[in-house]
């Protein structure tokens, strides 16, 4: 291997001047570089920048009705932390199914959004709590909305020179539900063959907003737009849940890989929809 | 005339490209080494390595071989180790990301001769086969007592789901992490 040089700055500023000029990796907690470098002969990066020792970076906190999580917060972060667990559930319940322990000691959000794989556990539960995704770069700062965050397959909007240093969500209040599942061929250290998460508010008896998303099933995981429609305004029984899964289905484009075939994974995109609006509204299920 | 010396300069240039071929070659310089300094079981190390090397093959090539080295992906946790406490693949880890941080191998937890209770009921209910996995697995042990110190049979499970053990069906492996929970609880408790 011919190597590469390596710097670990301890602030925003170092970091992004560091990227300067350079074909830059920037890692973390290093769950997907290493693993990727053994088959990394021609990309290998002629500087690898460790963000790790930024601690601006790090941290969870509740604010302006925000839960705002820096770029460092691990999974283990969002099965431990009192913040997230008291208003994002859904996150612990996605971590808790995300790998194993071990690498969700070190694998961070911004990680596994910067990746862009279309199995990345975060991101449906991401998406469906309507998270907004925060950067520094040599342009200053921005923030775009995690739905528009991915522009393919691996492929995300983040520019040369820029860093993820939040990922954001409104706190979707006391008495939202939710539902999330992994469907996957082990319990640990398994590959998504579809994911699934919903989170609604309600008001009254009523849906009044909904966030439903679907990964592994797109080249990158999606919110399902038209479902939420379906829902968002009304008092949503069995009926209502299917149609909001059916659009799912037809939001999804799965294709055939060792895991799954396309066929089996369209199938899923309707049932586990259904099942976890249900679940998560106490509507009883008929069948599925 | 111009043409002649346009064959000159030609043949001149073919005359050089053997030198040029061992000029290359003189070229390569090996990977930039890294001064890393850090803790290992208690004893201050320092080492140097390139920044690609993964800190299982910085603690193996320094002696540290209980780190064992299984699929270097973060898929088996052969390679387990303590960094500041928190269970890592050493696999997933730089090197150089170890400057100045505390590392704890299977030989941290507990030695031959003063073997920590995780160890014992490991080697008293035959939960160690081949022990190829063995001191991933109880660096994982140790993590998921210190977060859980009386977890259930289910709980162990999900706490060493990052392990492989390919020999022991994993029955004995978790009648042992049980066992020592309840011997750390009960010898807790005789101090208190």
């Amino acid at each position: 291997m011919r190597g590469f040089d390596f710097a670990a700055p301890t602030t925003i500023q170092g970091a992004l001047k560091a990227a300067k000029g350079k074909k830059y990796r920037f890692i973390a907690g290093g769950t997907n570089f290493l693993p990727d470098l053994r088959h990394m002969h021609d990309g290998l990066p002629q500087l690898v920048i460790d963000l790790s020792r930024v601690d601006a970076l790090r941290g969870v906190s509740l604010a302006k009705g925000e839960v705002r999580m820096g770029a460092l917060t691990t999974m283990t972060d969002f099965l431990e932390n009192k913040i997230i667990l008291r208003e994002a559930p859904i996150l612990a319940a996605m971590s808790a199914k995300f790998a194993g322990p071990i690498i969700r000691n070190r694998a961070t959000v911004a990680g596994n959004l910067i990746d862009g794989g279309p199995a990345a556990d975060s991101v449906p539960p991401l998406l469906a709590l309507k998270a907004v995704v925060r950067l520094a770069g040599p342009g200053g700062k921005r923030a775009v909305p995690l739905d528009e965050f991915f522009t393919g397959y691996r492929r995300t909007v983040v520019k040369p020179g820029e860093i993820i240093t939040e990922v954001a969500f409104p706190a979707p209040g006391k008495g939202h539900k939710w539902g999330y599942y992994k469907l996957a061929r082990r319990n640990a250290m398994a590959i998504t063959v579809v994911g699934a998460a919903a989170v609604l508010k309600l008001k009254g008896g009523a849906c009044r907003e909904a966030g439903i998303s679907l990964g592994s099933v797109n080249p990158a995981p999606i919110r399902c737009y038209e479902a939420e429609k379906i829902l968002e305004g009304k008092a949503v029984g069995l009926a209502l849940a299917q149609k909001a899964a059916e659009a799912c289905r037809a939001a999804s484009a799965p294709i055939d890989d060792i895991r799954a075939s396309a066929e089996y994974r369209k199938l899923m995109c309707e049932v586990l929809p259904r099942r976890l609006i249900c679940q998560a509204l106490g509507i009883p299920l008929d069948q599925g | 005339m111009a043409t002649a010396t346009k064959k000159k300069k030609a043949a001149g240039s073919a005359k050089k490209a053997p030198a040029r071929t061992s000029k290359r070659a003189a070229a390569y310089t090996p990977p930039k080494k890294f001064p890393i300094s850090f803790r290992v079981n208690g004893s201050e190390v320092r080492a140097e390595a390139p920044a690609h090397t993964s800190l299982l093959y910085l603690l193996r090539d320094l002696g540290f071989t209980e780190v064992k080295n299984g699929c270097e992906a973060g898929d088996c946790g052969a390679c387990t180790v303590l960094l500041d406490g928190v269970a890592v693949n050493a696999c997933c880890v730089l090197g150089v990301q170890a400057e100045g941080r505390e590392i704890t191998t299977v030989k941290g937890i507990g030695t031959v001769e003063n073997l920590h209770p995780i160890q014992k009921k490991f080697i008293e209910l035959g939960a160690i086969q081949c022990g190829f996995c063995t001191p991933g697995m109880i660096v994982a042990a140790y993590e998921l007592l210190e977060k859980k110190p009386r977890p259930s049979r289910e709980e162990i499970k999900a706490g060493i789901a990052g392990n492989l053990c390919r020999c022991t069906g994993y029955v004995k492996i978790i009648d042992a992490i049980e066992a020592a929970a309840g011997e750390m609880a009960s010898s807790k408790g005789r101090k208190s």
